[in-house]
């Protein structure tokens, strides 16, 4: 089989020490953000950013990962201890985790979430591996027109399915896309919306927008939210810890339905593991002979959701790698580390950076590996972290933001671009304005213009040649029909309150 | 309450309505192009001109909807602006620490109790760690201090 030579080469790849290195700041990392409500992976994916300008490409994206498959472990730790989610995929564990943590079980429901989340991934990253290279080879066939309509369809998915109203969805879709044409034009060399500042010319930095929006942004929104550290009450031991065989059997189902939610909806662009947590939840109270058990303490209420979303968290890799559409946020942002470093993202990277995809994959072994080693013995240590203040934290954090984005091309302009969005994030946040679909639409932008004056060209700007290919078509019906999807919901909302409305009255 | 119309999306709409009005005609200074030949104003014209709609899509039903004002925390927003600006400023002309410093200073006002002992504490911390990891470490060129003002 060809997919174990590939393998092979992977890890020889993962197991290099400097990506070794990497890897387990990234996994480290993750799950110190994880553990920590107020920071996300977002964030901190944001903040080291620059890092790939020094470090070798798979060194870098196998850190970036690992920052966001760790926060998928760290989550629940929070949720289960104090009843606050360090993450967005992790507030499900709080239902029934922190029951759980105030009937003295904490240590299992630590345990267990750690196990959840290794069968989840493993499982993840089995599909991620067999179903990546199948999905490259088909997407190789694809023309212009068909990769502007499939980018299409990834961003009208983000911006539909993802929580919120679609219209902001989409509106901030449409914005990041202006913001993505600031620099030179590719094809004729025009600097369009640069004001004759230098700086402009190679575009918005990626950067700086990342930084501003995810980073300056939470940081004033969470100043008043976050408050002094709360101390954990509890001491977790390792005796703690022991599940019964109880535990272990009413969760193995859970865990394996959850996987598959979680593999299914971390795959669809804009679902992503917070929904398919939520989701598996949901299911788990459906199928469950005893619902009323749920929000009581429940042990699969903790590990469905758990394996859910970190299958989700592995599987979300797929339509990145392997089609070049980011399906989250994150992803967009491994997608902007992988431009930053010149490779070209899409179909062609499986084929012509083999040992970037596959060590890519192999590290996502070790890392899980890693994370079990980190969480388990470990778990006093990011316990104790809980207790560490936001006061101390956001001035490193900003610090850290400064510092970063000045060294990327040692302009203090730069600083001021991460202000600016900094404030255009906190103003969105303000108008509950979502900023994920922006910065896909500022990733996807630039390339869906190239591919649409690509196909206009070969076409003989005939624009019926989206119709004419079938792949092509094919997308843009499934982008019509969520289009349309989306418009029943919206309507049938308004109705809703409308009548909430008339009834209230008098 | 009643009376109250759903600001969120009205302030949001409209500033989307003013900014894709003016990013489509701004886009129009570059050449247009045709469909076969798309010049570098064709597609951000049609982004522009999509930004708008949107912008009254969401206007146009918030109009008519009850909702909430939105309520910002103006201490922690201009405190966050002030270091951040702060730090841009000084560190090409003072230096590493000194830009620290202020960043760390400023930041500390977004609170509404600033512990004036933990936050001379944490700059100096922070300064000590920066000029380590970043100067020494990752050797990017900012010098610690900047004696010649």
């Amino acid at each position: 089989m060809d997919i174990f030579a590939n393998l092979a080469l992977g890890f020889g790849e993962a197991f290099a020490p400097q990506t070794l290195l990497y890897c387990f700041i990234g996994v480290f990392l993750g799950t110190f953000i994880g553990v920590l409500p107020g920071i996300g992976a977002l964030a901190t994916i944001s903040m080291l950013l620059p890092l790939t300008f020094y470090v070798p490409p798979t060194a870098a994206l196998v850190m970036l990962a690992g920052i966001y498959y760790g926060a998928q472990y760290g989550g629940s730790t929070a949720s289960i201890l104090l009843n606050l989610p360090g993450t967005p995929s992790a507030a499900v564990a709080c239902l029934d985790g922190y029951p759980m943590g105030q009937q003295g079980r904490a240590g299992v429901a630590l345990l267990m979430t750690t196990y959840a989340s290794f069968i989840g991934s493993s499982l993840g990253i089995i599909i991620l591996t067999a179903f990546s290279p199948l999905l490259a080879d088909v997407a190789l066939s694809f023309g212009p027109a068909d990769y502007f309509a499939m980018m299409l369809l990834g961003l009208v998915a983000a911006a539909t399915l993802a929580q919120g109203s679609p219209v902001k969805g989409i509106a901030m879709v449409l914005v990041g896309l202006a913001l993505g044409m600031v620099g030179t034009d590719v094809q004729t060399g025009q600097q369009r919306f640069t004001f004759d500042i230098p700086q402009l010319a190679d575009g918005i930095s990626l950067v700086a927008l990342a930084m501003g929006l995810f980073g300056v942004a939470e940081v004033i929104a969470s100043i008043n939210r976050m408050g002094a550290g709360q101390k954990a009450k509890e001491k977790i031991t390792l005796r703690s810890m022991v599940p019964t065989a109880r535990d272990m059997m009413a969760s193995t189902l859970p865990m394996l339905r959850g996987t598959g939610i979680g593999a299914v909806f971390g795959a669809l662009p804009g679902a992503g593991a917070t929904i398919a947590s939520f989701m598996s939840y949901a299911i788990e109270k459906k199928v469950a002979r005893d619902p009323s058990r749920f929000g009581k303490g429940a042990i699969e209420g903790v590990t469905a959701p758990e394996s859910a979303n970190n299958a989700a968290a592995q599987t979300a890799f797929i339509p990145t790698l392997t089609l070049g559409i980011p399906g989250d946020a994150v992803m967009a942002l491994m997608l902007g580390a992988m431009i930053i470093q010149g490779i070209q993202p899409g179909p062609h990277l499986v084929t012509e950076h083999p040992e970037l995809f596959w060590g890519l994959i192999a590290s996502f072994w070790i890392g899980n590996i890693m994370l079990v080693i980190l969480n388990l013995p470990l778990i006093g240590i990011w316990v104790k972290m809980l207790s560490i203040p936001y006061r101390i934290l956001y001035p490193a954090i900003l610090l850290f933001i400064c510092i970063g984005i000045y060294s990327v091309n040692n302009s203090a302009f730069d600083i001021l671009l991460v202000l600016i969005f900094g404030i255009v994030g906190y103003v969105m946040m303000l108008l509950r304005f979502e900023p994920a679909p922006l910065i896909l639409g500022f990733i996807l932008g630039p390339l869906m213009e190239e591919h649409l004056r690509r196909a206009m060209l070969l076409s003989r700007g005939d624009p019926a040649v989206f119709l004419e290919r079938p792949i092509s078509a094919g997308f843009l019906a499934v982008t019509f029909a969520l289009l349309a999807w989306a418009l029943v919901g919206l309507v049938r909302q308004q109705r809703a309150q409308r009548r909430a409305m008339v009834e209230a009255g008098p | 309450m009643k009376g109250t119309r759903d600001y969120h999306d009205i302030i949001g709409g409209t500033l989307m309505i003013a900014g894709g009005a003016w990013f489509s005609l701004y886009a129009l200074n570059y050449n247009l192009g045709t469909l076969r030949r798309m010049g570098p104003a064709y597609f951000p014209l049609g982004i522009g001109v999509l930004v708008v709609l949107f912008g009254l899509l969401l206007v146009l039903p918030a109009l008519r909807r009850p909702g909430g004002v939105p309520r910002p925390e103006l201490r922690p927003f201009l405190a966050i602006c002030a270091a951040v600006l702060a730090f841009a400023l000084a560190v090409e002309r003072a230096g590493l620490v000194p830009a620290t410093l202020v960043l760390t200073a400023l930041a500390a006002w977004a609170e509404r109790a600033p512990d004036l002992r933990l936050t001379a504490i944490l700059g100096l911390a922070l300064s000590a760690r920066a000029v380590l990891v970043f100067t020494q470490g990752l050797g990017i060129p900012i010098p610690a201090i900047r004696w010649s003002l």
